[in-house]
């Protein structure tokens, strides 16, 4: 489809180019949603539930109303909207009952955030204490509360998910690939184990904010810090019944997002104080604690994974079972259910699958899309299982992953062929290998051993990640040519931080042959303005908007040829461009320039054509399925970036304490746009995963109440928590259908790092952890085979931590 | 801040006491503001007045003198304490431990003094003032009172500090200048963090002395070891001397390990 | 309501101002220098470090009052003459920047590093920059940037091909 420029003309693609916003943001200048200020606007702040599950006797909020500045005050019995992604099922404030720690129960809009505050403080809410259910496994009981009562009554997309009235179930996603029992039967071992992670916390820099004005006529405009300006704006547009054009949504500068702010947050709890201030422009700005249980955080998993493996180490057949721990409401969690349900084995072959993968309702902040969309919390089982089925059968693990690693001739497990422009998994391990010395330890690794008395252990690990998303994703591109020849793309896909839109810029550049300068892409996004983008997520912006980019580029040459070819009297096929003009290639002097064209060619007698010159692309993801429900057959991915991590850390055996010491990620992007931007999204995101495995975590007490809201006890890394040495490699294998070749990378470098810390501790201390993350402690009890602590949901039957080692070959072995 | 106070600066001591004895409970007393804002931002603290104290020349005293010791006023931040040159040369257990309280930002405002007014269990300057013998100096509009450190802290962040009181200064004595010493420290990430245990150590005349933050309700300091004594012994009276909590920054069982691997390790480092 | 007066970015400013209200609210919300951002409110992440005085400090645990009479530098005043200043245009280039918000902060800590150590070492950046959060950069390119700034980076961080 897209004509390709020969790699060796390239002149922006793949070189090394500045980001396009990095000099407003150096200067401060550029503007987010926290820094706006309206005239006219109120300053709201929310009353949140101390209770993890509690009925909601009255709500006295008569003081509040009664405070001078005081402009609106919501609860929500007066509200009677239902918001939801996938399933609706989810007030804009509780409604008679709060179903987790921090849910907002009230808000109010005040002329200053002083006297906002001080008016929540004033209103009174008498809550009944019910016991609330916490572990996803203690909600699949029969005798569970249901955290959603009415949930048959809810709205769902059917195409995609089952919700299960009567029970705790916000979907089952199902697929099942050839016989497994039989290949467990024919299996030389069957190892089976379970691994588990918490729920843990996005933290961009800039928390969820918006201003909301309710205009005249339900005329609304919303301004946030939000990923995904079209899927808010159709997701309010749904909770209020109001048709999509009354609503507009703006999008400057976003602190960062990492999937929090993926769907829609705050806005229409913000919208509805603006009706009922009428139509005062109202700010909400989550604190930081907010951010914790007020804003979604990433679900909590439970992995089993049964593997029957062959005696020449090839998987012969995988049951894999997955517990999401959704939280009060379904938001993402369900479609991360289905994207890690397909995709659960991994970049490896598995001939006869089974999986089983749950949403489960509990009375805990609710889980949304984040980095890796699931890919990081099953990887962390997975990687680890891989390891460990390797030791079981005395096989080098990486020798391990090598054998059963996807390649051209595969099949994923929804039936997909894999081909050799899918990308190369083994590539990607291959240079780990290398990049961390697998296998051995230099002289100077064991000199350092000798000097600090600690054991360096080493890991490589595996990952792969397609883009989660409807089949019928899609997004355009707009691109203008201004007066002086310079060009404007507008479009909706947000650059929240990840650096597409420089890429995209990049691209344009080389497509209409023109010098990068000349090409601005805008950075604010309005709804009504650009053109849709479905989503900025899942790691599909650089495909899919990339490609709307090229095919924008080359409209809008087709568009200035024509007018040029009218203006030379000349056919279109013989004409050529530059920087410039455009000319006809065997008469180079006989041009006209694209400032001449640009606004409509005028002769000099003064009549004139063309108009304006604009170019526009649309792309929509091709040829993707359903899947079907039963089987999870179908073609569910637009493109499979595989990767790889090695690792090398040490560890004090006696303390549990450890240093990681060198991480190298490899990915198969297909072609490198930017390589700083690559390499920023790679180190990032591994940093990312790696506070994730040390020390990133929600713990609750046994009455669901959240511990740790805030910086002070959920720590992320500094720069202090970077690995002594970091490397960044690329592998290039074209995706056919990528612009010049390029697939997404945006959140893979964040997949399967804390099972290549896990799996490194191991091999240096025969230390094994089955939960996340690792603190030291954790580390410690492992070496001496203590009981884990289970501190993140405090004395389940089914601790999160607890993980028997069930390893199956004629008799039992410990693995 | 969402929570109104008015705010008084005073420039001297008398006014400031003055200010204290008519507001009482309903004040509280600025100085670098770590904390107090902190928890005013919280709603943990809703004072109505807030002291600032410094604008009181004398608290900003920092001054060593081999026969008179160490004074540290009271709005003396912990840079300005790592800066003072005595400091790492008299009283390496205080640079050692000033140098891991929180970022190099905060040390800018946080004072040791306030460190030690806080009371928490893990302030990182207490442990290593109650093994040099600190005095709190503090004053009143009709007294001024010194009281030993280690009486000065009651319990988990609470003092004999009353409401018309401020704390002048800490007072180091000379006795343990140019002693050998170490502090470590237990954090979740090797970037700033709460200490979740952490062991000074102070060697000194043929004897040498631990001190425990973190591990019992309030600051610890254990009896002085003879030079030579094993660790196991050390560890021994250490693990009787501590009370340690499970919480969600660790168990009990691991912060009384962690105790002893860092009497061992300061052992080794310092030469006990 | 107190008048203050304070020096930002060698600019006079005056205000009457709440006594409550935090150093980081008045610069940003009541003199409009938006550059300093907000990160937590309580003095963990350094998003909002500003120079008072001659040192960084966290603005969001500094009440404006305090400041009266004082010195402040901030993100704003970096670019005042027009151009970037050197640390800024290693930041550009390689790629220190993505989402931005903790950008202004941890220009400002760099500045003060700088002023301290004029050639840091890797260690001393990364000590330097400990009090402020970047999420999206994993801190390399920044670390990278600094070295660049003060001439003492040898090979660009060019991507590694397999």
């Amino acid at each position: 489809m897209l004509e390709q420029i020969p790699a060796a003309e390239l002149r922006y693609v793949g070189k090394r180019t500045p980001r396009i916003d990095a000099k407003e943001k150096l200067t401060g200048q550029a503007t987010y949603v926290s820094d706006m200020v309206l005239s006219g606007m109120l300053y709201a702040r929310v009353k949140t539930s101390p209770h993890a599950r509690a009925r909601i006797v009255s709500i006295n909020t008569e003081k509040a109303r009664k405070l001078p500045g005081v402009r609106a005050v919501v609860i929500g019995e007066e509200l009677d909207y239902r918001v939801g992604l996938y399933v609706v099922d989810k007030a804009i404030l509780a409604r008679n009952e709060v179903r987790h720690y921090g849910e907002a129960v009230a808000a109010v809009a005040a002329d200053s955030i002083e006297i906002a505050q001080k008016a929540v403080d004033l209103i009174d809410v008498e809550y009944e204490v019910l016991k609330p259910v916490l572990h996803p496994l203690d909600a699949l009981k029969d005798d569970a509360p249901l955290v959603h009562p009415n949930l048959g009554e809810y709205d769902y997309m059917e195409a995609a998910f089952t919700p299960k009235p009567g029970t705790n179930i916000a979907n089952h996603t199902k697929l099942r690939k050839g016989d497994v029992e039989k290949a467990f039967e024919e299996a030389e071992w069957t190892i089976e184990r379970e691994y588990t992670n918490p729920s843990v916390q996005h933290v961009p820099m800039e928390t969820h904010v918006a201003i909301v004005k309710w205009g005249y006529d339900d005329e609304v405009t919303i301004w946030s810090s939000a990923q995904s300006p079209f899927t808010l704006r159709n997701l309010f547009c749904t909770a209020f019944r109001l048709p999509h054009r009354n609503v507009r949504v703006i999008v400057p500068h976003v602190g960062g997002g990492f999937g929090g702010k993926a769907g829609i947050g705050i806005e229409p709890l913000v919208a509805v104080l603006s009706k009922k201030a009428g139509g005062a422009p109202v700010k909400l700005t989550a604190t930081r604690e907010q951010e914790f249980s007020l804003l979604p955080c990433r679900s909590q998993l439970t992995y089993r994974i049964k593997t029957g493996v062959s005696k020449d180490g090839k998987i012969l057949g995988q049951k894999m079972t997955m517990y999401w721990d959704s939280g009060a409401y379904a938001d993402y969690a369900v479609n991360v259910t289905r994207a890690s349900g397909y995709s659960a084995g991994g970049p490896y072959e598995i001939p006869n699958a089974q999986v089983d993968a749950y949403t489960i309702y509990t009375n805990k902040p609710f889980g949304t899309a984040y980095r890796g969309f699931g890919h990081v919390e099953f990887h962390w089982g997975l990687e680890r299982h891989m390891d460990l089925i390797a030791r079981a059968i005395g096989m080098d693990p990486l020798e391990f992953r090598k054998r059963n690693a996807l390649r051209e001739g595969s099949t994923s497990l929804t039936g997909e062929k894999i081909r050799a422009n899918t990308g190369s998994i083994l590539k990607c391990l291959e240079a780990a290998e290398s990049a961390v010395g697998y296998g051995t330890l230099t002289e100077a690794e064991k000199a350092r051993q000798e000097k600090t008395g600690m054991k360096i252990g080493k890991a490589v690990v595996g990952l792969h990640k397609a883009p989660a998303m409807p089949p019928f994703t899609a997004t355009a591109v707009i691109l203008r040519m201004n007066e002086d020849s310079t060009v404007t793309a507008t479009l909706s896909l947000t650059d929240y931080g990840q650096g597409t839109y420089t890429s995209i810029a990049q691209m344009i550049a080389e497509r209409l042959g023109f010098p990068i300068q000349k090409v601005k892409i805008a950075f604010e996004s309005d709804t009504d303005h650009d053109p849709y983008d479905w989503q900025t997520v899942a790691s599909k912006g650089l495909l899919l908007s990339g490609n709307a980019a090229i095919l924008a580029a080359e409209d809008l040459l087709k568009n200035a040829y024509e007018i040029a070819a009218q203006a030379l009297r000349c056919q279109v096929v013989d004409l050529d461009h530059d920087a410039e003009k455009i000319f006809i290639r065997h008469h180079p002097e006989s041009s006209v320039t694209f400032r001449q064209l640009a606004i409509g060619y005028c002769y000099p007698n003064g009549n004139s054509i063309g108009g304006p010159l604009i170019g526009v692309g649309r792309y929509i993801a091709q040829g993707l399925t359903h899947l079907d429900k039963d089987t999870g057959q179908g073609l569910p991915a637009l493109d499979w970036t595989y990767g790889a991590h090695g690792m090398i850390v040490e560890v004090d055996e006696h303390t549990g304490e450890y240093n990681v010491l060198k991480v190298a990620s490899v990915f198969d992007v297909g072609k490198v746009i930017n390589p700083d931007a690559v390499r920023g999204q790679a180190i990032g995101g591994m940093l990312q995963g790696l506070g994730t495995a040390t020390c990133e975590g929600y713990i609750y007490d046994q009455e669901g109440h959240l511990l740790n809201p805030s910086f002070t006890d959920n720590k992320i890394p500094t720069a202090k928590d970077l690995p002594l040495e970091v490397e960044s490699i690329s592998v290039e294998t074209p995706q056919i259908d990528g612009p010049y070749g390029a697939r997404g990378v945006g959140e893979h470098s964040m997949i399967a790092v804390a099972a290549a810390l896990g799996n490194a501790l191991q091999n240096a201390t025969g230390a094994q952890i089955t939960h996340m993350p690792l603190r030291f402690e954790d580390v410690w009890r492992a070496i001496q085979r203590r009981e884990p602590v289970d501190n993140w949901i405090t004395k389940s039957p089914y601790g999160s931590c607890r993980s028997a080692p069930e390893v199956q070959r004629h008799q039992q072995q410990e693995c | 801040m969402t929570h109104e106070f008015s705010y008084h600066a005073p420039g001297s001591l008398d006014e400031a006491l003055a200010l204290l004895s008519e507001y009482g409970e309903k004040a509280a007393v600025l100085s670098g503001g770590t904390d107090l804002l902190v928890n005013i931002r919280a709603g943990l603290s809703r004072p109505e007045y807030v002291i600032d104290i410094k604008k009181i020349p004398e608290l900003k005293a920092l001054s060593y003198d081999p026969e008179d010791g160490l004074h540290i006023g009271a709005c003396v931040t912990v840079n300005e304490l790592l800066e003072y040159e005595p400091i790492a040369e008299s009283f390496a257990v205080l640079y050692a431990a000033g140098a891991e309280l929180a970022t190099h930002q905060l040390r800018h405002r946080a004072t040791p003094v306030g460190n030690i007014v806080t009371a928490s269990p893990c302030g990182d300057m207490s442990s290593p003032l109650l093994c040099l013998e600190a005095e709190v100096v503090i004053v009143s509009q009709n007294s001024t009172r010194r009281v030993a450190l280690r009486e000065f802290i009651t319990g988990v962040k609470t003092t004999v500090l009353a409401p018309t009181e401020i704390v002048k200064e800490i007072f180091v004595p000379p006795t343990y200048a140019g002693a050998q010493a170490g502090y470590q420290k237990l954090k979740r990430i090797k970037g700033h963090d709460l200490g979740v245990v952490a062991v000074a150590l102070v060697k000194h005349n043929g004897s040498f002395r631990i001190g425990i933050n973190s591990a019992a309700p309030t600051p610890l300091l254990l009896p002085d070891f003879a030079a030579g004594t094993p660790v196991e012994e050390v560890q021994k009276a250490a693990a009787k001397a501590i009370s340690p909590i499970d919480d969600v920054r660790c168990t009990k069982e691991y912060r009384a390990f962690m105790v002893g691997v860092y009497i061992e390790r300061l052992m080794k480092e310092v030469g006990a | 309501m107190k008048r203050v007066q304070f020096t930002i970015n060698g600019d006079l400013y005056e205000r009457e101002i709440h006594e409550h209200r935090t150093l980081l609210h008045v610069l940003r919300e009541e003199i409009g220098l938006t550059g300093t951002k907000e990160g937590c409110g309580a003095g963990e992440c350094g998003a909002c470090t500003i120079i008072m005085n001659g040192v960084p400090i966290n603005a969001c645990l500094v009440l404006a009052v305090e400041a009266d009479g004082t010195e402040i530098e901030t993100v704003e005043g970096e670019s005042k003459s027009g151009r970037l200043s050197p640390v800024q245009e290693a930041f550009d280039r390689h790629h220190a920047v993505q989402c931005g918000f903790c950008t202004p902060g941890m220009l400002m800590t760099i500045k003060d590093l700088l002023q301290r150590y004029p050639k840091p070492s890797r260690e001393q950046i990364i000590e330097g920059i400990e009090g402020n959060f970047c999420r999206c950069t994993g801190y390399e390119q920044i670390i990278e940037a600094v070295l660049d700034a003060t001439g003492q980076l040898e090979e660009k961080g060019e991507i590694k091909h397999a």
